[in-house]
């Protein structure tokens, strides 16, 4: 799918934020994402146009990172943690209850194209574990229950709010215009350092 | 570098194995570890390629100032430093142990199929398994499997098992040949050499990506499964291509060349080739080869002779006639030197001609004064302040030239300007200042060029010759800056084929004809009494005059009619033809007498390249029974009661040594004036045209992996053009002249209004055969 001259031009304002035009890859990547949902070929072969690149460098960087997706995700993509302790707190369960609740396996989406799972590494909220991200928004001490009732959510359209960051879930495509770099407003909403994080800070304070 | 360069460098003394080495600042630890002779293992380490550290074989224990790094390092990445000790796998046994692990873990996923690999008997991994690793592997899961083998492009097969991540063909691919069209995707476990999947890997460059790769994970495709490197004879060779002059390697088994590979020249080459030289050399163990005289009967067909019947025939029809002699490009020196002999002596004439091209006298007053007398070489353009381009693409017509010009823009932003129709993807790679000029017009453009100094080099193609007062307008910029000249023509011969004097207006070793002090010099040399006065015929005028009946015969040697003009074979239908042949062509087609001549692998010789320099080489293929031209010319003079004397290449070598070169007046340069520019109207336009590296030419012929790599031909025009005809990029136009006509996608691009280029002999694109032109001619420009 060709591109708009306005999504052209808002391109152009990303990569006018470097001083060196390919430093602007990455975001222009999860722009493409914003836009088609992952990274197209139509997507790659504008941003090498526009960085000066030869395409396989685009891709070299597309597919090293595993947050570009060379396929289609749901409109909500929701990443189970499953390293060390995340696993041994419910994670491991949880990853496996979820597949068989929706039917799908790593890497899938379901038929409707609402949820998309996939099990991903450590996401620097252990302590929360066993964490579950859905478009790379925190949702932290999950069980297998409270995370059946967020894909259900999800699917039906009103997922519940994260436990940090904004009030309302964002979808796949909203989200990956803020890792763009492109403003929702929402940065400042709710919680962004939570509880257990500050405990050591609480702690050391206190002696 | 230069010894001077050397001195300005500060020296390092490193410690490695209990042994001091002293070294210019800046050297990594393996290769010092080298100049003492002492062999670190490594895959990724290649000394022309900016230093990666991937493959981690070559660790090392490192101390400096007696703080030892806690583990061993990797050597290809850290510079010796003053007080550094180090110790290799010799002494220390924890890096001995460390390149144990590296080894048995690159091995994990390692298939074990060396006895099919075609890199088995010549692969770094094997040896160097051998001497690092273990003798049995202790892995007992399962090999790790790709889909095999992956084309990235026709020519170059990838087996992304067998790679051990090295990134020595990505890493050469960007930062060597600037085509940055294969990289390192995905990650982990998962990682591997690959390209975007719409992007073939089609470089010019990608066969040394092959060569330098240590495992068997690229692969050229034609030589795939061929042969066993065990089984094969290795030659030093010269490539017969272009003027680039590289040393290669040919590989012969049984009497066939089976592959060629970049020979090592730090001089000229370096380690690298382009995939033309490694991969174009089918021709000569083509189906079409002549293996014995041919003769034209009664019947009009041509029919096997025996050699003293095909010579007696010939001399027949030579003696006492009135003769011209047209020398392809690519004759050795030896040969052209023999051609140039066998026309003075033998025939009595200057009519000869090396030029199987585009020409003119001002380009022979050129060649004989300023290309002759042209010193530059590879290193100038090393310490050029600026390069110029004129009437030269470095990367379609002397790709190694381009190399080397591309290495200082990479390394210190060189500053280069071309004068061209657009700017190719070769100067786009250049981040060169493109002077845009409509054909006809490079003279202006050249007297306009300013900030040159003696540091600048100014390289001129062959090209230049078809703008009238454009080499004059060369020469006057080159006095009045003092820069430094280098000819470049398209092919291997031509410098060499000058300095013999396999044109009209020289004699061997650059000597004027003109001058009657060189005319003796050489008479005397050659033991005849005098040698002819008149000034000789170029190329169009001997073809010409065999058209008109004034030649009675011509000696076509190795030359494609449809390289000079379309009507040029034509013009050699009113003559008697004799064929000096490698293979059936347009020429032995119409010929009277056909000799089969011995082609570049089955004989010994050499080249100058562009800069002069000489490239030597020898026969590749031993028991090959055909004989360079050299000898056939000289048992024909004998035949003809006036011998030449050049026996074997290697007398013929002796004679023109002890000739030596010119060292009474030089000729001077002879100006011409620059045409009227053309007057367009609407829907006309004036062409441009080069040769691509990879196209329809004879060399390429019988290779199509080579072939599916070419640049497809378009039609190249401005904008304002495209607008006034209302196509977009991509749609077809057509291009044509009274005699033909061309349609190509069009490709706009920066150029002159009233250019409209094309490829000169490319598939779909044959401007000499459809249009009748070259360049610099109105064309007629519509939408198709």
């Amino acid at each position: 799918m060709a591109f708009t001259t306005e999504q052209l031009t808002i391109m152009d304002s990303i990569i006018a934020r470097y001083p060196k035009s390919r430093s602007a890859i990455m975001p222009l990547l999860h722009y493409v994402q914003s836009i088609d949902g992952y990274v197209t070929s139509t997507g790659i072969e504008i941003i090498a146009e526009k960085l000066e690149l030869a395409t396989a460098e685009v891709t070299a960087v597309s597919t090293f990172y595993t947050q570009y997706k060379p396929e289609p995700v749901g409109e909500y993509h929701v990443g189970v943690c499953t390293n060390t302790l995340c696993a041994v707190m419910g994670g491991d369960a949880i990853f496996a209850a979820v597949k068989e609740h929706l039917g799908i396996e790593n890497d899938g989406v379901t038929a409707d194209g609402k949820v998309s799972l996939e099990h991903i590494e450590c996401n620097a909220a252990c302590d929360y574990a066993p964490v579950v991200m859905v478009n790379w928004e925190f949702y932290d001490n999950q069980t297998v229950e409270s995370v059946k009732s967020l894909v259900d959510g999800a699917r039906n359209g009103n997922p519940p709010a994260p436990t940090r960051g904004p009030k309302t879930l964002r979808t796949w495509k909203e989200n990956s215009a803020v890792l763009a770099g492109l403003s929702d407003g929402l940065a400042g909403e709710g919680v962004s350092a939570g509880e257990p994080s500050k405990l050591g800070l609480k702690i050391s304070r206190g002696n | 570098m230069t010894p001077e360069a050397l001195t300005e460098v500060e020296m390092i003394t490193v410690v490695i194995d209990g042994f001091e080495v002293t070294v210019p600042k800046g050297t990594l630890i393996i290769r010092a570890a080298e100049k003492l002779g002492i062999q670190i293992p490594r895959f990724c380490d290649h000394p022309l390629l900016a230093p990666a550290g991937a493959c981690r074989q070559c660790l090392v224990d490192v101390e400096i100032n007696g703080r030892a790094f806690p583990k061993p390092q990797a050597s290809c990445t850290i510079p010796v430093e003053n007080n550094m000790i180090v110790k290799t796998q010799l002494t220390s046994p924890v890096a001995e142990k460390a390149q144990k692990g590296i080894m048995e873990f690159l091995l994990i996923n390692h298939p074990l199929d060396c006895p099919v690999c075609d890199k088995g008997g010549e692969c770094p991994l094997q040896n160097q398994a051998m001497s690092t690793g273990r003798g049995e592997s202790r892995y007992e899961g399962v090999k790790r499997t790709f889909e095999k083998p992956v084309a990235i492009s026709t020519q170059v097969l990838l087996d992304r098992e067998r790679c051990v991540l090295c990134a020595r063909c990505t890493r050469f691919s960007d930062q060597i040949a600037g085509d940055p069209f294969i990289t390192l995707n995905e990650r982990g476990a998962l990682q591997q050499v690959g390209i975007y999947e719409k992007d073939p890997f089609e470089s010019y460059y990608s066969g040394n990506t092959v060569q330098i790769c240590p495992v068997g994970a690229l692969t050229g495709a034609s030589y795939r499964f061929r042969s066993r490197p065990f089984d094969l004879v290795s030659t030093p060779s010269a490539c017969e291509h272009c003027a680039s002059g590289c040393a290669i390697r040919t590989d012969v088994r049984r009497g066939k060349t089976l592959r060629r590979l970049a020979g090592e020249d730090a001089s000229v080459n370096e380690e690298w080739n382009c995939d033309k030289g490694r991969w174009a050399f089918k021709y000569l163990s083509s189906k079409e080869r002549i293996a014995t005289p041919l003769l034209r009967g009664a019947d009009g067909e041509l029919h096997e002779a025996s050699w003293p019947e095909a010579l007696a025939a010939a001399a027949t029809a030579l003696k006492g006639k009135r003769v011209g002699v047209l020398v392809g490009g690519r004759a050795t020196v030896e040969d052209a030197y023999a051609y140039s002999k066998f026309a003075r002596v033998t025939l009595g004439t200057n009519d000869i001609d090396f030029r199987a091209r585009s020409h003119s006298d001002e380009e022979a007053s050129f060649l004989a004064t300023a290309a002759l007398n042209a010193k530059t070489t590879y290193f100038d353009i090393d310490k050029a302040d600026k390069v110029v381009l004129l009437g030269f693409e470095p990367e379609d017509e002397s790709p190694i030239v381009f190399l080397r010009i591309f290495k200082q823009v990479k390394k210190r932003a060189l500053s280069v300007v071309t004068v061209a129709a657009f700017a190719s993807r070769g100067s786009q790679k250049l981040k060169a200042t493109l002077i845009p000029v409509v054909a006809g017009n490079e003279a202006a453009a050249i007297s306009a060029l300013e900030g040159l100094t003696e540091k600048s080099v100014v390289l001129v193609g062959e090209r230049l010759n078809e703008s009238a007062g454009a080499l004059s307008a060369v020469v006057e910029l080159l006095a009045k800056s003092n820069a430094k000249l280098g000819w470049i023509p398209r092919r291997s011969g031509e410098r060499g084929a000058l300095q013999s004097g396999a044109i009209a207006n020289l004699l061997p070793g650059g000597r004027p004809v003109s001058d009657p002090a060189a005319r003796v010099d050489v008479a005397a040399a050659w033991g005849v009494e005098s040698l002819p006065t008149t000034a000789g015929k170029s190329t169009a005028e001997i073809l010409a005059a065999a058209s008109a009946k004034e030649l009675d015969a011509v000696v076509v040697a190795g030359v494609d009619p449809l390289d000079i003009s379309a009507e040029a074979l034509t013009q050699l239908l009113n003559t008697y033809v004799l064929s000096f042949e490698i293979a059936h062509s347009a020429v032995t087609a119409i010929a009277d007498v056909v000799l089969p001549v011995a082609a570049i692998t089955e004989k010994s010789g050499s080249f100058l390249d562009w800069e002069g320099r000489p490239r030597a080489f020898t026969k590749a293929i031993e028991e090959s029974l055909t004989r360079s031209d050299l000898r056939i010319l000289s048992m024909l003079a004998y035949e003809m009661g006036t011998p030449i004397n050049l026996p074997s290449v290697a007398a013929t070598a002796r004679e023109i040594a002890a000739l030596g070169n010119w060292d009474g007046a030089k000729a001077s340069f002879t100006p011409a004036k620059s045409n009227k520019s053309l007057k367009l109207a609407a829907g006309e336009a004036v062409l441009s045209s080069w040769r691509l590296l990879l196209d329809l030419g004879t060399l390429q012929a019988g290779e199509p992996n080579l072939a599916g790599t070419a640049r497809p031909a378009t039609a190249n025009i401005s904008q304002s053009r495209a607008d006034s005809l209302g196509v977009a990029e991509g749609e077809a136009i057509t291009v044509s002249t009274a005699r033909g006509s061309i349609t190509l996608p069009a490709h706009i691009t920066a150029m002159a209004d009233g250019s409209v280029w094309l490829a000169r002999n490319s598939d779909g694109s044959q401007t000499i055969a459809t249009l009748g032109i070259v360049g610099g001619e109105v064309v007629s420009v519509v939408k198709a």
